[in-house]
């Protein structure tokens, strides 16, 4: 039987390689949401009048909408206008544009923390608006998003499979082939699971290293 | 000349009047306070002066320059009058070095190295220099206040206005502000100070400025106000205040 012939190994190498593309397709969602939420909660904040309805409505909307359904739209949908997207980018446009609606609230929030105070205070010192953001909103309003960003890119990490859909031979689409030729499922699956908590508490990992080293000493939010 | 001369000013919010025609000197040198009951327009008056609000009429003037204009350069104009707010308004993601250094980096231009040496030296001259590497967050009332203060002199205003600077300390906290303000003003920094502590008025100015419905209603010494003065109001504030 063909089964019993695919090797641990070769298992594991083949899971291996979907995970390279699984970690590509959520560091390009979560670079994208990141970039979207950030520059959307800067416009907001430094009230640049004309954008907010446009920002208001992007994140209403791309919140509201599944993200298989827009990156069905963005890949299968588009080319019959003649706009043909490659599906990394069909990925960007889909779950990266949805992580950056869900960011640019967190951002939001985040910002709300920064104490009026310290704004005015920096404002009496003669700081343009811009400076007050750069060097007093900025730098705390990332260290309070903190929570909140982990778990949007958490989130990108479980919407990753839907790559498969446009092509992406991510982890979970190698766990189907080799589930389909090794008839091993559970085994297969278990291990993709394994996996995905495994990146899961790298990056949990990773954000306690961060929230260490620009943790505020002796900050108490109200 | 008076260093800042304010002149009929007005400030309206909506159809309230919060400042109706004040008129004030500081000179250098001067410590000058401000008194009144909440709401009477004390801190309006100190936005008013540095442009973090504007006037609705009547004319401020620094240095004999009208700064009430609208094509004044008002971050320029800020850098010259330090603010030392109530609640301090430390940066809290910064240490105490830093607070003090980032306008001198980021506004005066100065190299790291030249602004930290400046800080050193007015957190060494407020006795926070034990305190330098602390965050907002690890320092006491007092000591936030102090800051808040090397913050504002490191700048090397013409003047220093303090916003009810006591008003979130206790007593013991709000005597060392007194003092640190009575040294400051025998180095000749000129001050302009609103609150309504009396004992803190007392500690640092032999005169105040009595201000009530956005109007300066009196200007003379607190004993003067609370015994003699014509205005059966003012001598109830001030006596009340004093008994309290």
């Amino acid at each position: 039987m063909q089964s019993s012939q695919v090797s641990f190994i070769e298992i594991v190498a083949q899971l291996g390689q979907g995970l390279i593309y699984t970690l590509l397709v959520t560091l390009v969602c979560s670079a994208t949401g990141m970039l979207v939420g950030l520059v959307t909660a800067c416009m907001r904040r430094l009230g640049v009048a004309w954008i907010q309805p446009l920002i208001s409505a992007y994140t209403y909307i791309f919140r509201g909408v599944p993200v298989l359904v827009l990156l069905f739209i963005v890949y299968f949908g588009l080319p019959s206008i003649g706009i043909k997207v490659p599906p990394l980018l069909a990925m960007a446009l889909s779950l990266g544009l949805i992580s950056g609606a869900y960011l640019s609230e967190v951002f939001r929030g985040a910002l709300s923390s920064v104490d009026s105070a310290e704004i005015i205070a920096a404002e009496a010192m003669g700081m343009t608006r811009l400076q007050v953001f750069r060097f007093i909103e900025l730098p705390q309003m990332l260290r309070f998003a903190l929570p909140g960003m982990v778990n949007e890119f958490t989130t990108v990490l479980k919407y990753s499979p839907f790559a498969y859909t446009v092509g992406i031979p991510e982890i979970t689409k190698q766990a189907m082939t080799l589930s389909a030729t090794t008839l091993r499922g559970v085994e297969i699956y278990l291990a993709v699971g394994v996996l995905y908590f495994s990146i899961f508490r790298i990056l949990l990992w990773a954000v306690q290293l961060i929230e260490l080293r620009y943790r505020i000493p002796g900050l108490v939010l109200k | 000349m008076a260093l800042i001369e304010v002149r009929k000013l007005v400030k309206k919010f909506g159809e309230q009047t919060v400042l109706n025609g004040i008129n004030l000197d500081v000179s250098e040198g001067d410590m000058k306070v401000v008194m009144g009951p909440s709401g009477c327009g004390k801190s309006t008056l100190l936005r008013c002066l540095n442009r973090l609000e504007d006037s609705t009429s009547g004319s401020i003037y620094f240095r004999g320059e009208e700064i009430t204009r609208p094509d004044v350069d008002v971050r320029a104009l800020r850098q010259h009058i330090g603010f030392v707010f109530q609640q301090f308004a430390l940066y809290r993601h910064l240490n105490v070095l830093d607070n003090v250094t980032l306008g001198l980096i980021k506004l005066k231009g100065m190299s790291r190295a030249e602004a930290k040496r400046k800080a050193l030296f007015e957190l060494a001259r407020l006795d926070m220099l034990s305190s330098a590497d602390k965050f907002p967050g690890q320092l006491s009332g007092g000591q936030k206040q102090r800051v808040a203060l090397a913050r504002a002199l490191a700048m090397d205003p013409a003047v220093v206005l303090f916003d009810e600077p006591t008003s979130a300390l206790d007593p013991v906290m709000s005597r060392e502000v007194a003092e640190l303000m009575n040294r400051l003003h025998q180095e000749k920094v000129t001050m302009l100070c609103v609150t309504h502590d009396l004992q803190l008025a007392r500690q640092i100015s032999d005169k105040v400025v009595f201000l009530d419905k956005g109007v300066v209603c009196a200007e003379d010494s607190i004993d003067q106000l609370s015994r003699h003065h014509p205005d059966q109001k003012i001598r109830a504030f001030f006596g009340q205040e004093s008994n309290s």
